[in-house]
């Protein structure tokens, strides 16, 4: 122990730094600083464009609940319906009813792609009858790149090669795989195949080589969900899949363990269920718990603990507000808290800085 | 010739079909086989389920004792866990033989786990579950006969061990930490009780059943002596009112559980219908509730303590949405002081400094910023 001790006292800031930026490359697993103010950081530096198929008979009983609860989340929101409306919605160029599901897809995303391509980096289609937490959608989506072509969602295995993702629970494209969607509409590689708007859209994403995303959270729980809640979380002796598990890409887990704690969406879901979630969602949860980052390995917990003892830093140097975790382009956790370290109100004890 | 030659192309035709057809389907994923081998997994997974749970709970004298506490982990648990400590709640919950199956074991599989020590009270005595029975029988008219003797029961054999008593029913469904948010500013010596205060019938008025209620210790004393002394009796089975009468008598407060935006903790109903619902102007509802009654998203605060009519399957659902469904990286808008009794604990000891000390004095530092300039 002498022999750590004598090593610390002897590292200049450059050395913490690069030692912690090599820790943080072996732990690719870390949750970014949960902290309180990833919310907005995350909000404009993941831009997500929710759509929402619905149709003027739903406006009242469906959708001006997704109004009132998660679409003001989005960065930009856009009800596709038929008709255009003050709601306000857009209207495509489609006749309603459960046979133009995939019409009105295709339209949708060729209006954004014309209008809005620019606005967003991740482009999401929800059913009027899913609920979605855009937060842990856009902490999902951090740590993808939307320029390669790439989508999310529920996966289902059958009727395609590589599988589709669940129409109802929601799915996001990246804006390439926007971009390769429309292409191969206007280029003829992709049609009207079906009326199945989510089988459809996965054969058109198999046909212009868009990869099928993992959205599992890193302990393997589903982040999209097909059904409500109460489908998957009751707990269940150990069975064979019962009939709405039986598409599942990756074996499905029953009872607690099935959802991951940041869900990103659930469908069939009514709007007094709607306002029920958003309560669980945003308000409802135990005195006494706080969420945040973990360190994972023993030396970074060594170096933390040692700055710490060597007085390195003040408490005011933690709590000011202006610390430099978002001013890095590596948003990585070591490299917040090394920063940390460094800033001490005026008195430097490192003569390099 | 010809016959023989179209039978064996029929039986040909149908092997070449069936074939085509099955392995059509296996490239779909229909196919799914139970064979031997995958029951046997079934059933190891679930004794490995049973064992795990065992772990956390010691049986003993007819009632579980919590073992360990907190039940998260990758989270800060240190105020939860202080909170635990300081806070002793024993909950107990009315059940009946009927009930042990359909509802019982899933309060015990969910919220019931929060609790410092769990006792199930029933008619009959079954050292498995386990419950304790109390020589009534079942029925609604026995309820309060119920609640007299569990209270002496508990005061008996855990009186020394539990600072609060909380009373549940088997579709009760409590959040155990947040209770103890409420009571940490109370002492247990103070002769106080907490629920979903109903006016009518008391002139303090007493705690709706349904939703639970909780004595302090010296309620629960002054109750027991209440009953020896006799002035307290069973005066009806309307289990909550009698009890609320007799609190009266013997001097207990009816205590406001209420959080610190006048927001109701404790709930008679389920969520969706306080959340969603609207009750009829004639229902009894709104001549029952001691404060005003506020229906849509202000009805509950964000540290409810417990809801009622809650089925097994919503006790699942509870405990997902309270203890683990939440939005990444979300400030929450509603943030309360610390209660005053146990800041003293949290001043850390001079010259030792923890990773997670830091973590939690920044996170009331910044509260305390956030006060001189209030965000909208």
């Amino acid at each position: 122990y002498l022999q750590v001790q004598f090593f610390f006292e002897h590292l200049t800031p450059q050395v913490i730094v690069y030692m912690s930026l090599s820790v943080s490359k072996l732990n690719s697993n870390i949750l970014i600083a949960e902290n309180r103010r990833a919310a907005p950081e995350f909000s404009q530096k993941v831009r997500v464009l929710c759509w929402v198929m619905t149709q003027p008979k739903h406006l009242k009983s469906r959708t001006q609940h997704i109004r009132a609860t998660w679409g003001k989340r989005c960065n930009i929101v856009l009800y596709m319906s038929s008709e255009v409306s003050d709601f306000p919605t857009v209207g495509l160029n489609v006749s309603e009813g459960r046979s133009q599901l995939y019409w009105k897809t295709i339209r949708a995303f060729q209006h954004i792609h014309t209008h809005h391509l620019d606005d967003a980096d991740w482009f999401l289609k929800a059913d009027d009858d899913t609920f979605v937490v855009l937060e842990n959608l856009r902490y999902g989506l951090s740590k993808h790149n939307a320029e390669e072509p790439q989508y999310f969602g529920r996966r289902f295995t059958p009727f395609i090669a590589q599988g589709y993702m669940s129409g109802g629970a929601g799915y996001v494209l990246s804006k390439e795989a926007l971009r390769r969607f429309v292409k191969g509409f206007a280029d003829g590689l992709c049609t009207h195949n079906t009326e199945t708007e989510d089988v459809g859209l996965g054969k058109c994403m198999e046909t212009m080589k868009v990869q099928m995303g993992d959205s599992r959270d890193v302990l393997g729980r589903q982040t999209f969900h097909p059904y409500p809640p109460d489908y998957y979380l009751p707990r269940q002796t150990p069975r064979p899949r019962p009939w709405y598990l039986i598409y599942e890409h990756y074996q499905p887990v029953e009872g607690p363990g099935c959802c991951s704690d940041l869900a990103i969406s659930f469908h069939y879901i009514d709007a007094v269920q709607m306002h029920t979630l958003e309560y669980y969602t945003y308000h409802l949860r135990p005195y006494g718990y706080k969420y945040r980052f973990k360190l994972t390995t023993l030396l970074s917990k060594t170096l933390i603990a040692l700055a710490l003892e060597t007085q390195w830093f003040t408490r005011k140097a933690l709590v000011n507000p202006n610390l430099g975790c978002h001013s890095f382009k590596e948003e990585r956790t070591s490299v917040c808290l090394i920063v940390m370290c460094l800033r001490i109100d005026g008195k430097s004890s490192f003569p390099n800085i | 010739m010809k016959a023989l030659g179209a039978r064996s192309a029929f039986y040909v035709g149908f092997v070449v079909g069936t074939c085509t057809l099955y392995v059509l389907l296996r490239q779909v994923g229909f196919t799914r086989d139970l064979g031997s081998r995958e029951s046997e997994a079934y059933e190891k997974s679930l004794l490995e389920m049973v064992k795990e749970e065992n772990k956390n709970w010691k049986k003993e004298r007819l009632a579980l004792f919590n073992l360990n506490h907190p039940h998260h982990t990758g989270e800060d648990g240190t105020l939860a866990d202080t909170l635990y400590k300081h806070v002793r709640i024993l909950c107990w919950v009315m059940t009946g033989p009927n009930n042990l199956e359909k509802k019982a074991r899933h309060v015990k599989a969910t919220w019931s786990r929060h609790c410092n020590i769990v006792v199930f009270i029933s008619s009959v005595d079954d050292p498995d579950f386990p419950t304790v029975g109390l020589n009534t029988k079942e029925g609604r008219d026995q309820l309060y006969w119920k609640t007299i003797r569990a209270f002496h029961y508990v005061m008996d054999k855990y009186g020394d061990e539990a600072d609060w008593f909380l009373k549940a029913d088997d579709d009760t469904y409590v959040i155990v930490d947040n209770l103890r948010w409420i009571l940490a500013s109370h002492s247990p010596e103070d002769p106080v009780y907490f629920g979903r205060r109903f006016k009518p019938y008391a002139k303090q008025g007493y705690m709706s059943g349904g939703a639970g209620y909780v004595l302090s210790k010296e309620a629960l004393r002054r109750f027991v002596e209440g009953f020896r002394t006799k002035v307290c009796t069973h005066t009806s089975s309307v289990e909550d009112l009698a009890l609320g009468q007799c609190m009266e008598k013997v001097g207990v407060v009816a205590g406001d559980s209420r959080d610190t935006l006048q927001r109701e903790t404790f709930h008679p109903f389920e969520p969706e219908s306080h959340l969603t619902g609207t009750f009829s102007k004639t229902f009894w509802y709104w001549n029952y509730c001691y404060y005003p009654i506020v229906q849509g998203p202000q009805c509950c605060s964000d540290l409810a303590v417990s809801f009622h009519y809650v089925n097994p399957s919503l006790m699942y659902l509870l405990e997902y949405y309270t203890y683990h469904l939440r939005a990444f990286g979300y400030k929450y808008r509603y943030q309360p002081s610390e209660p005053n009794v146990i800041q003293d604990f949290n001043a850390p000891a001079p010259g030792k400094v923890e990773i997670g000390d830091i973590e939690e004095k920044l996170g009331v530092e910044e509260q305390e910023g956030e006060k001189k300039s209030p965000r909208t």
